[in-house]
């Protein structure tokens, strides 16, 4: 009790100093109107949206913007704290890859009406006026790609399981129905579980690995993402079975790129983020040096990789 | 703070009520095995019981550092970041070791070098969440919540927030190796649970642990150490995190900067599950083993039979909560 009565005012006599200092700290250099900009980020949880995000402020950085990198921890309620600290703190311009379509929507207005524009990356809002641009990842016709190129690898015929991302998250269907649009047509393929595993390489392994129990002569999976698809490898090596059975992932990462080389995995579907953030953070300065013809929505082709392709392509996008 | 069971003459009622709730528990993983065997073939086969084995075994060990937290009326929420911060601290060590440009020094690690490296930082973690609470009076949820949110953070800044894999040969061994037609992690599994049944039911410190959950004025006024146990339970906590972290980096061959992510919660499921009440002072690891051997089998039964994703998350909250309901029925007519 006595160590509590003394340690606490005393604590708020070194915290308050400190904590004007750090405001003050702030304030200063936005006195003097430095170029600034903010990238709001759905999530740093996930190596794809670590890229992303650091891709962003690094092109920011280069055209001499001053930037800060707001992790919104996939809630929406964070994300829209971070949009208001922003527009205070006077940030000209946002590239923003928000949580949720719809949720998203009142942040990008906000800062709209505040007069500052927002450049929407890889993922969208739904909304047709509020975003000044948006940078998409069209992740349906890259999963469509996938799925022609599965038909074509699998000989129209064979099982298969899909292991499905966050049921929550819009990209799981997105990926999911791209393929399934392609892959349903062909009656010789037969999906014979479809289970989530969250994104996740752990659970990606573990939830293979009981499937196998049931399905254990299967042809394929299709991961909605590389992570999975990773698991899904370490799954099938555990059991014996990794030259047998045909693995596809979504995403472009490092090591499935050096899987799909080794022809551990088969195909995966690169996405271009860096591709998407270059572009944000280049149309911003734009936008802040007079250009306002932006087009609405901006698709970015997702394409397919697979062994004959891999040499043009290494980690997150095309060789240079 | 109801039933506050007397140490000596309640001592048949404790037993009785211990045998009631392992048998309880023992039950429901009867009937969900039958169930599930009944409904498919490919449940009750000798690979599906090492790969839920092999699958539950970062559970136990998590679960069994928690029961011990649990017992003192305590709770742990910072196993799931902890377990990532040392499964990528060993990685890291292994694949890159550390390098101090300044002074032009490298530092290689071995293997060895680099597990005992993980376990240590796991401890201190642990250690610092027992000082907190016994030093600062910092309740457990907050202190060990606020140690979540930390140890997540310096994992990110460990690992830029990137995977760290190919962890070479060796290594691999721990998460997928096996020994004498046994899978390592369920040999490290059990060697947690055997040593702490052996801490629990045979030493003074497991008695002790029992007693602070029971009534800490009662413990404090018969002259236990009341902070120093609560400190070597919180340790130990962080350590077997760190197993359950190594563990898992070792069977991925690659260490997620988001590993670990509500693993506390399935923890807390298991040990609820397995009968330890939540204020503290009643529960066995046996208990807990068998809770997340059920949650281990659930998850690999709902999967085998294709249950919907959507409907598995009702399914296993539907679990959790009649077990509990089960356990307090039986507490009530003890």
């Amino acid at each position: 009790m006595n160590i509590q009565k003394r340690f606490l005012p005393s604590l708020f006599l070194w915290v308050l100093p400190v904590l004007f200092c750090l405001s003050a700290c702030r304030n200063n250099p936005a006195a003097g109107k430095p170029k600034r900009m903010a990238v709001v980020v759905s999530t740093l949880n996930n190596p794809w949206f670590v890229f992303l995000a650091e891709k962003a402020a690094a092109k920011a950085k280069e055209l001499g913007y001053e930037t800060k990198i707001f992790d919104s921890q996939n809630n929406t309620a964070l994300e829209t704290d971070h949009f208001e600290n922003a527009l205070a703190s006077g940030y000209q311009a946002i590239l923003f890859n928000p949580t949720d379509a719809e949720g998203s929507v009142v942040n990008v207005q906000k800062a709209k009406d505040a007069g500052v524009p927002v450049f929407c990356m890889d993922r969208e809002v739904n909304s047709t006026d509020a975003a000044t641009s948006q940078i998409l990842s069209d992740s349906y016709a890259g999963c469509v790609a996938l799925g022609k190129y599965f038909v074509e690898k699998m000989n129209k015929q064979g099982t298969y399981v899909e292991l499905l991302g966050l049921v929550g998250d819009n990209n799981t269907w997105n990926r999911s129905k791209g393929f399934h649009s392609v892959v349903d047509y062909y009656s010789g393929l037969k999906m014979v579980a479809q289970q989530s595993a969250d994104f996740d390489r752990n659970k990606g392994m573990e939830v293979l690995e009981s499937i196998l129990q049931a399905h254990p002569d299967i042809n394929a999976v299709f991961c909605g993402n590389d992570a999975m698809a990773m698991g899904a490898y370490q799954a099938l090596v555990a059991a014996g079975k990794a030259d047998k059975v045909k693995i596809f992932g979504f995403d472009g990462a490092p090591e499935v790129i050096e899987s799909i080389r080794d022809g551990k995995i088969v195909a995966t579907a690169m996405q271009f983020p860096e591709v998407m953030a270059n572009t944000a953070a280049t149309s911003a300065d734009e936008y802040l040096k007079g250009k306002r013809d932006f087009p609405k929505k901006l698709p970015v082709a997702v394409e397919l990789v697979n062994k004959e392709d891999i040499n043009d392509y290494s980690a997150y996008g095309k060789k240079e | 703070m109801e039933a506050i069971i007397p140490v000596k003459n309640g001592q048949s009622v404790k037993k009785y009520s211990h045998v009631l709730v392992r048998f309880q528990s023992l039950i429901a993983l009867f009937i969900l095995c039958v169930a599930i065997s009944l409904l498919s073939d490919k449940f009750l086969t000798v690979t599906n019981t090492w790969n839920v084995m092999r699958q539950i075994s970062v559970n136990i060990c998590i679960s069994v550092g928690m029961t011990l937290v649990v017992l003192t009326a305590g709770i742990d929420l910072s196993v799931g970041s902890v377990l990532a911060l040392c499964g990528a601290i060993t990685a890291g060590l292994l694949k890159n070791g550390i390098e101090i440009p300044s002074n032009n020094l490298f530092i290689g690690f071995t293997l060895l070098g680099a597990i005992v490296a993980g376990l240590l930082i796991g401890a201190l973690l642990g250690l610092f969440n027992g000082w907190a609470i016994t030093r600062w009076k910092v309740p457990p949820f907050v202190a060990t919540l606020a140690m979540l949110t930390i140890a997540r953070g310096f994992t990110m800044l460990w690992t830029g927030g990137y995977p760290i894999s190919s962890l070479g040969s060796g290594f691999d061994y721990i998460g997928t190796g096996w020994l004498l037609g046994i899978p390592v992690p369920v040999w490290i599994s059990g060697i947690v649970v055997a040593a702490a049944i052996v801490l629990t039911k045979k030493t003074r410190l497991g008695r002790y642990v029992y007693a602070i959950g029971g009534n800490e004025q009662a413990a404090k006024l018969s002259g236990i150490r009341i902070n120093k146990i609560k400190m070597a339970v919180y340790t130990t906590a962080g350590a077997l995190a760190a197993i359950g972290g190594i563990m898992v980096t070792s069977r991925l061959d690659s260490a997620q900067p988001n590993a670990g992510i509500t693993y506390e919660l399935d923890a807390i499921a298991a040990v609820v599950i397995g009968g330890t009440s939540l204020s503290g002072g009643r529960g066995s690891i046996l208990g807990t083993v068998l809770g997340a051997v059920i949650i281990g089998v659930l998850n690999n039964g709902l999967v085998l039979l294709n249950v919907s994703p959507f409907w598995q998350q009702v399914v296993k909250g539907g679990v959790i909560l009649l077990a509990v309901i089960i356990d307090k029925a039986n507490t009530k007519t003890e």
